[in-house]
């Protein structure tokens, strides 16, 4: 027995070993280019379809060829890993970043500045999508896609019991108390105190400005009373107990989206395909798209969104560019993306809208054509919003304080704190706050 | 001679891949970490022209010491301890005792049972215990509400017991086959004596081999203090689902938030090498009142 147990022991030693002379030889992602040859570069990524728009890159060029690995989505570690990957000096070439932590990325110097190398993409993105990736002056990132806000709603279920998708937030809560009303056990909606870029895109659309520059000094107002007028609102239905409280994408939320007992989704257009179609397939044909409920005059933020940026360490910029450029506005590379991979993305460039609108299968929505909500939507997209450069920071405050509204917690309070902590952190990497 | 030579070549080369593995995973990241806890990133204006490195000396540390949120975390692991320790030594003893009493059957089949749940990764433990938390997914929920027993495990008032819970199902086997060796190990004669003068199963359980058994369980002490004090994945995994458990919940917590979301790896390795000062410091202590107990 006990001889047994020895060379077992030896054997999972050995394999240790294996596997940690392994682990040494995996790193360094960017090194060693052969000089004949196409330039391979690395691409780390988790929007839906990226291995196989990566595919059909690789199958059309010979210059150029992309090493791509499927990375967690940048709240679930993510971001960890390229973090981690970047202090280590072994980043990928392309990487995949949202425009609210794009900044972060841009003030630790992580990113290649691109300006030389983007001009005659520069000019296919509105110049609104544009200016989140331009900061200082100096362009960092490519945009892929707008992610503007809609309500997707059960029409099975809101047609069963006369109500009318909401136009407004008065009438989402109206419809609210209907739901529960024809149904307990049911519930409109879902607050995700686990996820501040879905209440800052709610704050965007209510016209809130959470940063903003002059000269050289940020102006940080995380608290400012659109963005309180959104926390008091959601504040009331959590206490009227006429939404959940969940955490976003958790089991728990899509156990209820499949029991049918949360009827709608307050989210972004890639929503429908990450979230919703990819988790409830026999749901197939029962959901309906929406514009986001309003308050006062139809107006939409953006939720998440994709950028591609190339890291500071690449020594493979125009390569990795091409490749960059081809995905975000490559009519080809935005119906494999849709077509065969069945994403829901937005696309920013506004030449590849009509391809994506062409590409995009309704049968989710039994027909409907959710595309034009979303291009009416990515319309009304409210101008003028700036991420600031430490929103990973921002946002663990925020988590942390939205998670105590169900004992008690106020809102308004995690963005007062939010604000606080916010203005400390800038200050203490130097920057100027006025 | 050369025999003698040969055996010190031959301890050399078996003792080689330890010192490397040591110094590679070991002494070289403590020194790199104590050479990051010395500088700071700065930027200045907006902040996107990059950042400069500056020596900082201690401002580090005094930052981490200054922030409230570092200083809790010692707090809740203080609370785990209290809850933790008496329970799981409390309970690994008992059990311990039960499996080497003459009255118990079955002894391997409960050593392994026992034993089983510390073989599953603690992580994994994590998340299977968060189904087992979570309303609506929880088996264990449901059937405890039929029950008449409304418990929110996710709530924020019991984050600690929750996390204790998960600590307990993990270790408490682990800890009862230490303590079962170490029975083991009690002498049968001094045993039957004790019976033979007419002590039953009880008072030779704790009169005889609690006793003699203390050095294991002032070893497990320590494990399990300096163990608390890094608490991580259980809460980690916790983080999101229980509102209480923030992100800097423990000090590993705010290590890792300081470095891998606030990008201050300066501040994220003086709070490391502040808890393992506190480590070794509460390792001297409790190794000392344990020795000194032993030698009275």
């Amino acid at each position: 027995m006990r001889h047994k147990i020895r060379t077992r022991l030896g054997a999972i030693g050995a394999l240790a070993a294996l596997g940690l002379v392994a682990a040494c030889g995996g790193g360094g992602a960017s090194g060693g280019a052969a000089q004949s040859g196409p330039t391979e570069i690395t691409f780390w990524s988790w929007t839906k379809g990226s291995a196989e728009v990566v595919d059909a890159f690789n199958a059309l060029h010979t210059d150029v060829k992309v090493k791509f690995e499927q990375i967690p989505s940048g709240a679930a570690g993510g971001y960890t890993k390229m973090t981690n990957a970047i202090k280590a000096g072994n980043a990928p070439d392309v990487m995949n970043i949202e425009y609210p932590v794009l900044p972060d990325y841009v003030s630790q110097g992580s990113l290649a500045d691109l300006s030389a190398k983007v001009g005659d993409l520069k000019a296919k993105f509105p110049d609104q999508i544009r200016a989140l990736t331009e900061l200082g002056g100096k362009t960092w990132a490519v945009p892929l896609d707008a992610s503007p806000m809609v309500l997707y709603y059960r029409k099975d279920f809101f047609d069963a019991n006369g109500i009318a998708a909401p136009k407004t937030w008065d009438e989402y809560k109206a419809a609210a108390a209907k739901v529960k009303q024809a149904d307990p056990k049911a519930r409109i909606g879902t607050f995700f105190p686990d996820d501040p870029g879905h209440f800052a895109s709610l704050a965007w659309q209510a016209g809130g400005k959470w940063f903003g520059t002059s000269g050289d000094s940020w102006h940080v107002s995380i608290d400012d009373p659109k963005s309180k007028q959104v926390a008091d609102y959601w504040q009331g239905l959590i206490s009227e107990d006429l939404v959940r409280v969940q955490s976003a994408f958790s089991q728990e939320w899509n156990a209820g989206v499949k029991a049918g007992e949360t009827v709608s989704y307050v989210g972004a257009s890639w929503g429908a395909g990450s979230a919703l179609r990819a988790n409830q397939p026999d749901q197939a044909g029962k959901w309906a798209v929406a514009p986001i409920p309003h308050w006062g005059t139809p107006a939409s933020g953006m939720y998440g969104g994709s950028t591609f940026a190339v890291a500071k360490d690449s020594k493979k910029v125009d390569a990795a560019v091409k490749f960059i450029g081809w995905m975000t506005t490559d009519a080809q590379a935005i119906t494999t993306r849709l077509g065969i991979a069945k994403s829901t993305m937005y696309p920013a460039a506004a030449d590849m809208v009509p391809v994506a609108a062409k590409s995009f299968d309704n049968s989710f929505f039994g027909g409907q054509d959710a595309y034009s909500v979303y291009k009416d939507a990515a319309a009304t997209i409210k101008n003028g919003w700036t991420w600031g450069p430490s929103m990973f920071a921002t946002n663990s405050t925020l988590k942390d304080n939205f998670g105590t509204v169900t004992s008690g917690g106020a809102l308004t309070d995690a963005l007062r704190k939010a604000q606080q902590s916010t203005v400390d952190e800038l200050k203490k990497r130097g920057l100027n706050v006025s | 001679m050369s025999a003698k030579k040969s055996q010190r070549g031959a301890a050399t080369l078996l003792m080689a891949p330890f010192f490397a593995l040591f110094l590679g995973t070991l002494v070289v990241p403590i020194g790199y970490a104590a050479y990051l806890s010395l500088f700071t990133e700065r930027s200045s204006g907006l902040g996107f022209g990059g950042t400069e490195t500056l020596f900082t000396g201690l401002g580090n540390y005094l930052h981490a010491l200054a922030d409230p949120a570092f200083r809790d975390g010692f707090g809740v692991i203080a609370g785990y301890v209290l809850g933790y320790i008496p329970v799981m030594v409390g309970g690994a003893l008992l059990l311990a005792l039960l499996l080497d009493s003459t009255l118990a059957r079955a002894k391997r089949f409960f050593q392994l049972t026992l034993y089983l749940p510390h073989a599953v990764p603690g992580i994994i433990a994590a998340i299977i215990w968060l189904y087992l938390y979570t309303p609506g997914l929880s088996p264990v929920v449901a059937a405890m509400r039929e029950g008449g027993l409304t418990w929110n495990f996710l709530s924020s008032d019991h984050a600690l017991s929750s996390v204790i819970n998960i600590s307990l199902w993990e270790w408490v086997g682990y800890n009862v086959v230490i303590f079962y060796a170490a029975l083991q190990a009690v002498p049968r004669e001094v045993v039957e004596a004790a019976s033979v003068d007419g002590a039953g199963e009880l008072r030779t359980a704790l009169s005889i081999k609690l006793p003699m058994i203390r050095a294991a369980v002032v070893m497990t002490v320590l494990f399990t203090v300096i163990g608390a004090l890094q608490l991580f994945t259980e809460p980690m995994i916790l983080n999101g689902a229980n509102p209480a458990v923030n992100t800097t919940w423990t000090p590993n917590m705010y290590a890792y938030d300081a470095a891998f979301r606030r990008g201050d790896y300066g501040v994220a390795a003086a709070a490391s090498i502040l808890l393992a000062f506190v480590a070794a410091l509460l390792s001297f202590v409790v190794t000392r009142i344990g020795n000194r107990k032993g030698a009275a």
